[in-house]
């Protein structure tokens, strides 16, 4: 469950401060799949990397699963990042020198895990995400579809308590953006992951079981758009 | 302990694919660099040694023997040489004793005039100390009997209408030639060559060697002489051996071939070490300025893909670590080829040595020279990549990943 409270973010940019976050307070529950929409520079992708760890807020507080993420250490976030949340990038962000199935094993690699273990279950994840046989391509083998289902499975591969997806289709064509929804609903109704998207497109509303929109840093609706 | 296990496994992962899908080209030139980096880290220390090396060996085989006994101060020669002489022998570890007397003399032969050394030795004892016997070019080593013969070096014999380059020469003189020599008591003898030898010695290869018996007669001495070379079994123990000859009762000075030679290898090589050192600094600034290039472009190139690896959970020190693993590779294949390429350069310079005045020489690698050199190569890479990972490293996640 992430719980965020009144979350800030201020860029200075030279004498002019940018409020990207002006207050945010959300609650997410366990098998929520969130949207979180706006238009550009309403904060979204900052209210993102914030609850992914991969920013601080100005002011406020974040705690995921009771663990009050804010207070823990550069050491611990990166841990908290690898055992705890999955995150996928709006350009995919392989890694171009490994193939399919090294870039989604990478993570399970760093937490010690058997290396049978964990080839086996990265290909297996490849397999749920459909790219079964693809996995000793590299990145420059795949399709952009494809890349981002690598990146998808690559963040499913440690089981995380929170899949956190940053406009995942911007750069996909609307068929290849429905197959990735698709997959994200699928995880989401048999897995009951956890899932935070950004998105803008309105089209993606229909996956969501919540939308949240954001306008000039602050929530302006909290919408719930199917059941659970 | 398992943690840091598996982020040496990740490191060494990571390290390993960019290392087998990155820019080969780049890698083999790095590759390259190191290892004429190392070829030059050894190979000047080992033309020095080989140039110590080779001085000491023509010195103690050719010239002084690896001890020179001298007269006491205020005398000319050495008295009662023989009891000397069995007296040093006796001495464990002493293996040869060779009485020498010295005379500057002048050469005349068909008109031409030279003037240096001309020694007057017991030739079966000089071939206990000595290799001149064995470098004959042309004709034979002198006998005990002889009295009317000289041997005389390449340099001194020379070549007919040609100069030595300002050392002493008779320009032409070949074994059953006779040589006139005037000592400094204004006697004058006629010898016939019997030998011409060679030893690429300089001070040697200009002398010329007489019986003693010979030498005794026309300077009249009597069981004296100017010096006696002393060889020992073991040559680079020569100070011990020198105490133990004052420990035994020698009353006469007791020099080893170093002192003899004025501490002029002493000064060469001190001056040696000076170039030495400074090849060396420059070599490893070379070696940093090239690995912490090869490394900071390499993570600036990789910038974005840092931030996704710690964006994805994977520390720091992982990330640090994989590209020291990379260096290490880098040094170590440089290294290992450094030591091939200095493999190949020493046996062809012992096939083929570079020629000093004090004879030919050898590079001398020395093992300990090359695992220093490979060490310093190692510390100085490792040093040059680490820093510019670890400031890519810090970077902000957000802002590695936005390029």
């Amino acid at each position: 469950m992430i719980v965020a409270e009144n979350l800030t973010r201020v860029y200075t940019m030279g004498r002019v401060e940018v409020h990207a976050l002006a207050g945010v307070s959300l609650e997410v529950a366990k098998g929520e799949f969130v949207g979180i929409m706006g238009a550009s520079g309403s904060g979204k992708s900052t209210l993102l990397h914030i609850l992914g760890l991969l920013d601080r807020p100005t002011s406020g507080s974040v705690t995921i699963d009771g663990v009050d993420v804010l207070a823990l250490s550069d050491h611990q976030r990166t841990l908290f990042r690898l055992n705890r949340l999955g995150y996928v990038f709006q350009d995919y962000a392989l890694i171009g020198e490994l193939t399919a199935l090294e870039n989604v094993y990478l993570t399970s690699l760093v937490r010690g895990a058997p290396k049978d273990e964990y080839i086996e279950r990265s290909a297996d994840i490849l397999r749920q995400v459909g790219l079964g046989g693809r996995t000793d391509h590299r990145q420059s083998e795949l399709s952009g579809g494809e890349q981002q289902r690598v990146a998808i499975a690559r963040a499913l591969m440690n089981n995380p308590s929170i899949l956190l997806a940053d406009e995942p289709c911007a750069n996909l064509d609307s068929q290849t953006s429905k197959s990735i929804l698709d997959l994200f609903a699928r995880l989401n109704e048999e897995l009951d992951q956890t899932i935070l998207m950004v998105s803008h497109e309105e089209w993606h509303k229909e996956y969501f079981c919540r939308v949240v929109t954001l306008r000039d840093g602050v929530i302006g609706d909290m919408v719930e758009c199917r059941k659970m | 302990m398992s943690a840091v296990f598996s982020g040496i496994k990740a490191s060494t992962f990571l390290a390993w694919k960019s290392i087998q899908r990155g820019n080969r080209g780049t890698l083999a030139l790095t590759i390259m660099i190191i290892a004429l980096i190392l070829v030059n880290l050894v190979f000047l220390p080992s033309i020095i040694s080989g140039v110590v090396v080779t001085f000491d060996t023509q010195s103690i085989d050719f010239d002084l023997g690896n001890l020179v006994v001298e007269p006491r101060e205020g005398s000319q020669y050495i008295e009662d040489v023989a009891v000397l002489q069995r007296k040093i022998e006796r001495i464990p570890g002493i293996v040869g004793t060779s009485p020498r007397i010295a005379a500057g003399v002048t050469y005349s032969y068909r008109g031409r005039i030279a003037a240096s050394t001309l020694y007057g030795i017991t030739p079966e004892d000089e071939r206990s100390v000595t290799k001149i016997a064995d470098r004959m070019i042309a004709g034979e080593f002198l006998s005990n009997g002889d009295t009317d013969a000289i041997v005389m070096g390449t340099t001194l014999a020379g070549r007919e209408g040609e100069e030595a380059g300002g050392l002493p020469s008779l320009q032409g003189v070949v074994v059953g030639d006779s040589v006139e020599v005037a000592y400094p008591n204004g006697e004058r003898r006629t010898y016939r060559v019997k030998g011409i030898y060679e030893t690429q010695s300089f001070s040697v290869d200009t002398a010329a060697f007489v019986t003693g018996r010979e030498m005794s007669g026309v300077l009249g001495l009597d069981d004296q002489a100017s010096m006696i070379l002393v060889k020992t079994g073991v040559s680079g123990r020569e100070d011990a051996y020198k105490r133990e000859l004052l420990s035994y009762g020698v009353q006469e000075e007791v020099r080893t071939f170093r002192e003899k030679s004025g501490g002029f290898v002493d000064q060469a090589v001190q001056s040696f070490n000076i170039i030495n050192t400074i090849s060396t600094l420059v070599s490893l600034i070379i070696a940093i300025v090239v690995v912490f290039i090869v490394i900071f472009i390499n993570t600036v190139n990789r910038r974005r893909q840092i931030g996704i690896l710690k964006a994805i959970g994977i520390g720091q020190q992982i990330i640090i670590n994989s590209y020291i693993l990379q260096v290490l590779f880098i040094t170590t294949v440089g290294a290992i080829a450094g030591i091939g390429l200095t493999a190949g350069v020493t046996t062809y310079l012992t096939a083929y040595p570079l020629v000093f005045p004090g004879g030919p020489v050898y590079p001398d690698v020395e093992v300990s020279a090359v695992l220093q050199s490979v060490a310093s190569l190692f510390a100085v890479s490792v040093a040059a990549g680490y820093i510019p990972a670890w400031q890519i490293v810090r970077e902000d996640i957000l802002s590695a990943i936005r390029g």
